[in-house]
């Protein structure tokens, strides 16, 4: 939930005001944490985005020119995954799960037993890439030409990834999500 | 048709489904529980709580900020001190030559310089411009008038260590108060013309 911020404060925060700057902070070290830890690993790499993603909207809230109601939110999201994905990369995080194609091992699993992991576990287990499709198509309503350009892969890619996640999903929570 | 893939099935919650899909998922129960299934876990999605950050971050945020004016300020003025310094301990040897020496008229002019620069260097410090605002032209106009003052105290370092003429360090002093008195001027003002 985004804390109220007038438009006041944000043309204040433009021009470099701390104490603006601050309430930008305010309501959206939530969104932001929340984005980033869905896409990272670890709290701290999260934490770190957090830290990243503030640094880089007080630089750059000046030259920042949306007027449409929610392109603040929008602006500040994409920086954030832009970070998320950056500390994903620069950790080289181990694609586990890539290592065996993930629907030949649903494939093998029955479905009626299938491990009954609640769904943030189950996200968890999902790889980097397979995660930040999955959250960024379905939770924050990317387009999968907005995960391609972001990504830097193809939007049959960002399709493929996202298949790929649900059908894990699938074969991990069963039918239902837990 | 066969039954629908998960590609077919994330199509058709996207409205890019095919017809054929379309028609299968009509036909088929197991292809709509399917689709029923990928709807709840999308939804299941959006549901997860929002999370908070576990530590506070914004006093780092802040601190970093803050530090990087400050070596932008230091970048302009760290010269103009240290160079108004080793002046400065020059107009004493001046000060103490003055009296012995009729030409030492510009060394009280030099010295004079001096203090003025350092005034307005300090005056500028209590305004405290890092906290205010500037419009887009002013800022322009004192980011200009900055670069000139760091190639004047370039000047004058080359000056006082290559000996130069009282002569020649009094005409780069006077550039620098003026710049000075612009810098203060546009930062007070908040005037975007003053005459560059």
């Amino acid at each position: 939930m985004l804390a109220a911020l007038d438009d006041l404060a944000i043309q204040r925060a433009k021009t470099g005001d701390l104490e603006a700057l601050e309430q930008v902070y305010r309501a959206y070290e939530g969104v932001v944490y929340t984005l980033a830890r869905r896409i990272c690993r670890t709290a701290e790499d999260a934490e770190d985005v957090l830290q990243e993603t503030f640094l880089e909207v007080c630089r750059s809230i000046g030259r920042f020119r949306g007027t449409e109601p929610g392109s603040l939110t929008a602006w500040i999201k994409r920086v954030a995954a832009s970070k998320a994905l950056m500390r994903v990369r620069r950790e080289k995080y181990r694609e586990a799960d890539d290592l065996s194609d993930g629907d030949e091992v649903l494939g093998r699993r029955d479905p009626d037993v299938a491990l009954q992991l609640d769904l943030e576990e189950a996200l968890g287990r999902l790889s980097d890439r397979s995660r930040t499709v999955v959250w960024l198509h379905d939770v924050e309503g990317y387009t999968h030409e907005d995960i391609a350009e972001l990504m830097g892969m193809t939007v049959s890619f960002s399709k493929s990834q996202l298949a790929r996640a649900h059908s894990r999903l699938r074969g991990w929570l069963g039918r239902e999500p837990v | 048709m066969m039954h629908c893939t998960m590609d077919d099935l994330i199509a058709l919650r996207d409205g890019e489904g095919s017809r054929e899909a379309q028609r299968h998922l009509a036909e088929c129960a197991a292809c709509r529980a399917e689709f029923e299934s990928l709807h709840q876990r999308g939804a299941a999605l959006k549901a997860l709580p929002a999370l908070r950050p576990p530590r506070e971050r914004w006093s780092a945020v802040r601190a970093e900020i803050e530090g990087a004016r400050r070596r932008r300020r230091r970048g302009v003025f760290a010269w103009g001190s240290l160079v108004a310094a080793a002046a400065a301990v020059g107009v004493i040897g001046v000060q103490a030559a003055r009296l012995r020496s009729a030409a030492d008229a510009s060394a009280a002019d030099l010295r004079a310089l001096v203090e003025q620069s350092q005034r307005l260097e300090e005056a500028l410090r209590a305004y405290d411009p890092t906290s205010r605002v500037l419009n887009g032209r002013a800022a322009s106009a004192v980011a200009e008038i900055e670069d000139r003052i760091a190639v004047i105290d370039l000047g004058l370092a080359e000056a006082q260590s290559g000996g130069a003429s009282r002569a020649e360090l009094l005409e780069l002093w006077r550039q620098r108060v003026q710049l000075m008195d612009e810098l203060v001027r546009v930062h007070v003002t908040r005037a975007a013309y003053v005459g560059l």
